[in-house]
């Protein structure tokens, strides 16, 4: 994904050139509304089921398609292998947004005059205008009865390929639903999913939980990023309890062996039951560990991709649920993060640290609330805020890189069927940055003048949103 | 003086008689025009307990006909102008023998007791598929006592046996009791109707419906039918 | 502008219904289960036409999978485990994970689509007696069931679903059907356990060729039956064991199923 190659590539280039890796907008070039397709209208074909049946509000799954996922894409009729389709069915979907938004920044570091790079003001930057978003392209199914497959070939919008996820499963071993693995690149496995959430715009198209580093680290690591591993997950039959435990490259996800020879380790837990009247609830814990390479060996001066040593730690730890009131869901996620100082300062793991550098700290959390109107028309709004605990280096203003987000939502569905998808769009998010350069945004984010000017970004958007 | 009493009173007594002393009937002859399908013979090696009871294999049932373009198997049933009728008590019998349903089409009243035979070696399961009854389904080896069941409600039941996919039949629900089956001559009879106007419907299972208005009196009334027969 | 489109969305986002009028078991049964059953719950949903067995069509009040005889209605327990259960081999999917209040609101809804349940009750459910203990004797007893009550010529002499008549099976709405084949699969249509297969031949699956066989079975007759249909499956079970030592000790000493049999 976008952000995962843009923050991968600041990784790269920080350690090799030990330099300041905190610029964390990416280049105009990656310039796009996130897109995180986990919506297959080929499912629907495949089984003859509408997109409601899976989705609260595709992309977001409910209890039903939660328990289809983790079987492996299968619904455990005796009909899931290929060999009951009509040979023509290929699973493949696609999904892109045609769209109009604006975004405005303020506090960017610009020329005075435009040419003259000699005297530097902040000014509010604003751009509007019709644009298009990534496109996804999906492939998923079985392969046989218990083997399935994920394929995701995913672009900005200018057409620029990756493989956001791929990935064999082996569904059910031993018979047990609590036995399955997956090897290949794919979404950790977050309670609450990003890859499936209601949010499309710069802004809002993204929980800063799951991408934020303080300023001053160069540690790009992101629980919302897809990872290479092996996952090994369980569920009871109706998928109401579920475990994960990973082993994943720690790689952030980026393919060919760049980083090092060093794993990270995954796990989750949770637990979801009935409310009378309420419906489902869903709460959950998740841990992080992972690791970083620091130091590169170079040949020449020139850094060797793949060998990277002196390996620095951190972890992600916390909380999060999925709470119905009848048509009302309400997501909270707490977490809690550290990184080891040398990540948080930037510092390769040969040299010295600065003196009383520690390693930062902090604390997000959001809270998000859907309104399910009907089938085709559900209302969003999000709050999320992240809080520094401990800067990395002592003197640091506490509040330097703190971050609050706030995001409204709607999403209407002229229609509900099992062929494709259309869903028109609207959403306004607002984020503010404390001296640094929003972590989405409109591509030409700069950390303002001073570490502790607040950075005020905000999206707006009407989309049109379409899958087959 | 004697005389004109009796006369009198011979006169009194049956001008006062109730109707049925007087009821009346009605009967008439079904036939077709034009040209019916033919009928195809049932291969029965399915079955070879049935196969052997008949010497040269039966046709289907759907249109049978009879001499001088007669149609078999109509139902011809008051539809309107009835004054009501009550369910009779004894049962309508129906059976199954050759792997055949015997009468093809058994014509019942409302709630009035079914009983279906099996004389056969084989098993059969009887399935009605009705439209304003409950449908069911019951398994009948050779040698169990009949199933007796009954319909609540008017219905024109299309009945089958999946073991025997040849094997098809009609259980006709009426609210009337006034009904005739045509025969292989075409004809039909109606009887114990009151004297009055009714409508009489025809009904065959491939040529639909005819409806026809008749009076009943003191003689029998004719009422013919002629079904538009179309080859497929 | 930016106030005025700002305003917009917020206005949007603020028109909130209230809770009664949001969602609903309408909602639910058109969010869930009327793509295949259609609106109005007569089998004509968009994928009707691409499904095989074809979507129940809720307006003629006839269900495969009761606790009732033949003919009757079911209760609305039957209507709720088949929900959460599904059906196997057939696009009908389990929805355990869904609320159990939500399925009862739908089993209340889908009862909406014909009148015959406001004229009929659902039928009394059949007694099922308590489980025999697993002898050889009483899966030889099946065994000769299986040959009497003809049961060979749809679902085959094993239990492959291809008996002599079963290339000519119809269901109720003339649409081809297939017998159940005991050996592909460890489920049956109406549930996974023995019980659950003693009252599949009591009740009958109604729609179906399988009729009820309530009037021909008497004492032990369903168990002995139930325990040797368990044998012709994949999946080990007790009957699977007692019956593998059996064969293993008298072989050669059957009949075969079929027409021989009889």
């Amino acid at each position: 994904m976008l952000l995962t190659t843009g923050i991968l590539g600041a990784i790269l280039t920080a350690n090799l050139a030990t330099g300041n890796g905190a610029y964390r907008a990416y280049a105009a070039s990656l310039n796009a509304t996130a897109h995180k397709t986990k919506t297959i209208p080929a499912f629907a074909r495949k089984y003859g089921l509408r997109c409601s049946a899976c989705h609260t509000a595709w992309p977001e799954l409910n209890a039903f398609g939660q328990a289809f996922r983790d079987n492996g894409y299968q619904l455990g009729n005796e009909r899931d292998s290929p060999i009951f389709q009509n040979p023509t069915y290929l699973p493949i979907a696609l999904r892109i947004t045609p769209q109009f938004h604006e975004e405005s920044t303020t506090n960017q570091v610009v020329d005075a005059v435009p040419g003259d790079s000699s005297i530097k003001v902040q000014r509010r930057l604003t751009t509007h205008g019709v644009d298009l978003s990534g496109m996804d392209f999906w492939t998923a199914g079985t392969l046989y009865k218990d083997i399935s497959f994920v394929l995701l070939f995913s672009s900005d919008n200018l057409a620029s390929f990756h493989f956001e996820s791929a990935f064999i499963r082996f569904d059910n071993l031993a018979g047990s639903p609590w036995l399955n693995a997956k090897v290949g690149k794919f979404e950790l496995d977050n309670l609450i999913s990003e890859k499936r959430f209601l949010f499309l715009s710069n802004n809002g198209g993204l929980y800063q939980s799951y991408h934020f580093a303080p300023i001053g680290d160069n540690n790009g690591f992101g629980i919302g990023d897809n990872q290479l591993g092996v996952e090994l997950a369980g569920h009871n039959v109706g998928s109401y309890t579920r475990y994960t435990a990973s082993i994943l490259s720690s790689s952030d996800g980026q393919p060919g062996l760049v980083t090092g020879n060093s794993y990270d380790g995954f796990f989750t837990f949770s637990q979801a039951f009935q409310v009378p009247s309420l419906g489902v609830e869903r709460i959950g814990a998740y841990y992080y560990l992972g690791q970083m390479p620091t130091v590169y060996r170079t040949s020449g001066g020139a850094p060797i991709a793949g060998s990277g040593v002196d390996n620095k730690t951190f972890y992600r730890v916390g909380l999060a649920g999925d709470l119905y009131a009848g048509p009302i869901e309400v997501l909270p996620f707490y977490m809690h993060a550290r990184d080891d100082p040398f990540l948080g300062t930037s510092t390769p793991g040969n040299q010295a640290l600065p003196a009383g550098a520690r390693g930062p700290q902090w604390n997000a959390e959001f809270v998000e609330t859907h309104e399910y109107v009907n089938a085709r028309f559900v209302l969003t709004q999000r709050a999320e805020f992240v809080r520094m605990a401990q800067q990395a280096i002592p003197g640091t203003p506490t509040n330097v890189g703190d971050i609050d987000a706030y995001s409204l939502g709607l999403r209407w569905m002229p229609f509900m069927f099992s062929r494709a998808g259309l869903a028109l769009h609207s959403e306004y998010s607002l984020v503010r940055t404390v001296g640094g350069a929003p972590l989405s945004g409109d591509g030409v984010g700069t950390p303002p003048l001073t570490p502790t000017t607040n950075v005020w970004s905000s999206s707006l958007l009407f989309a049109f949103d379409f899958a087959f | 003086m004697m005389r004109t009493f009796a006369i009198l009173g011979v006169a009194l007594l049956s001008a006062s008689a109730p109707a049925p002393y007087m009821a009346g009937s009605v009967t008439g002859t079904i036939t077709f025009t034009g040209t019916p399908p033919k009928m195809k013979p049932i291969d029965m090696a399915k079955e070879p307990s049935c196969a052997k009871q008949h010497a040269t294999p039966i046709e289907t049932e759907n249109v049978v006909t009879g001499p001088n373009n007669a149609l078999q198997y109509v139902v011809i049933y008051v539809s309107a102008g009835d004054q009501g009728s009550e369910t009779p008590a004894t049962p309508v019998h129906l059976d199954q023998k050759g792997c055949q349903y015997i009468p093809h089409v058994v014509v019942m009243h409302t709630a009035q007791s079914l009983e279906i035979a099996n004389n056969d070696q084989t098993s059969h399961n009887i399935h009605p598929l009705p439209t304003k009854n409950p449908e069911w389904n019951k398994s009948q080896p050779p040698g169990s006592p009949p199933i007796v069941t009954k319909y609540e409600n008017a219905d024109f039941i299309p009945v089958k046996c999946n073991v025997h996919p040849w094997m098809h039949g009609y259980h006709i629900v009426l609210a009337t009791s006034h009904f005739g089956v045509s025969g292989n001559d075409g004809t039909y009879t109606i009887s114990g109707l009151p004297p009055g106007k009714y409508t009489l419907t025809a009904w065959h299972e491939k040529f639909g419906t005819m409806t026809q208005d008749v009076t009943v009196g003191a003689q029998p009334a004719k009422a013919d039918f002629q079904f538009k027969a179309t080859p497929y | 502008m930016r106030l005025f489109l700002i305003a917009l969305v917020v206005a949007a986002t603020t028109v909130q219904a209230q809770p009664s009028i949001l969602g609903g078991t309408r909602e639910d049964f058109r969010r869930y289960c009327a793509g295949c059953h259609g609106n109005a719950g007569d089998a004509q949903g968009e994928n009707a036409d691409w499904v095989d067995p074809k979507p129940r069509d809720f307006t003629l009040a006839t269900f495969k999978c009761r606790s009732t005889p033949s003919g009757t209605l079911p209760t609305d327990d039957d209507l709720f485990h088949t929900i959460k259960r599904g059906l196997v081999n057939s696009n009908m999917p389990s929805w355990k994970p869904l609320p159990d209040e939500t399925v009862m609101n739908l089993v209340a809804y889908i009862k909406t689509f014909s009148p015959r349940w406001k004229t009929e009750k659902a039928g009394t459910p059949i007694p099922v007696p308590p489980e025999i203990p697993v002898t050889a004797d009483d899966i030889l007893a099946g065994r000769a069931l299986f040959q009497k009550m003809e049961c060979w010529k749809c679902h085959g002499p094993e239990g492959r679903g291809n008996g002599p008549s079963a290339s000519t099976l119809t269901d109720s709405k003339d649409q081809p059907i297939k017998p159940f084949n005991f050996a592909a699969s460890s489920r049956f249509k109406c549930g996974t356990t023995n019980q659950d297969l003693y009252k599949i031949f009591l009740t009958g699956l109604d729609g179906t060729p399988m009729p009820s066989f309530a009037d021909n079975f008497k004492g032990d007759d369903a168990w002995h039956l139930v325990h040797f249909l368990r044998t012709l499956q994949q999946a080990e079970s007790p009957e699977k064991v007692v019956w593998t030592e059996w064969l293993s000790t008298h072989q050669g000493q059957l009949k075969p199923i079929g027409p021989e049999g009889q």
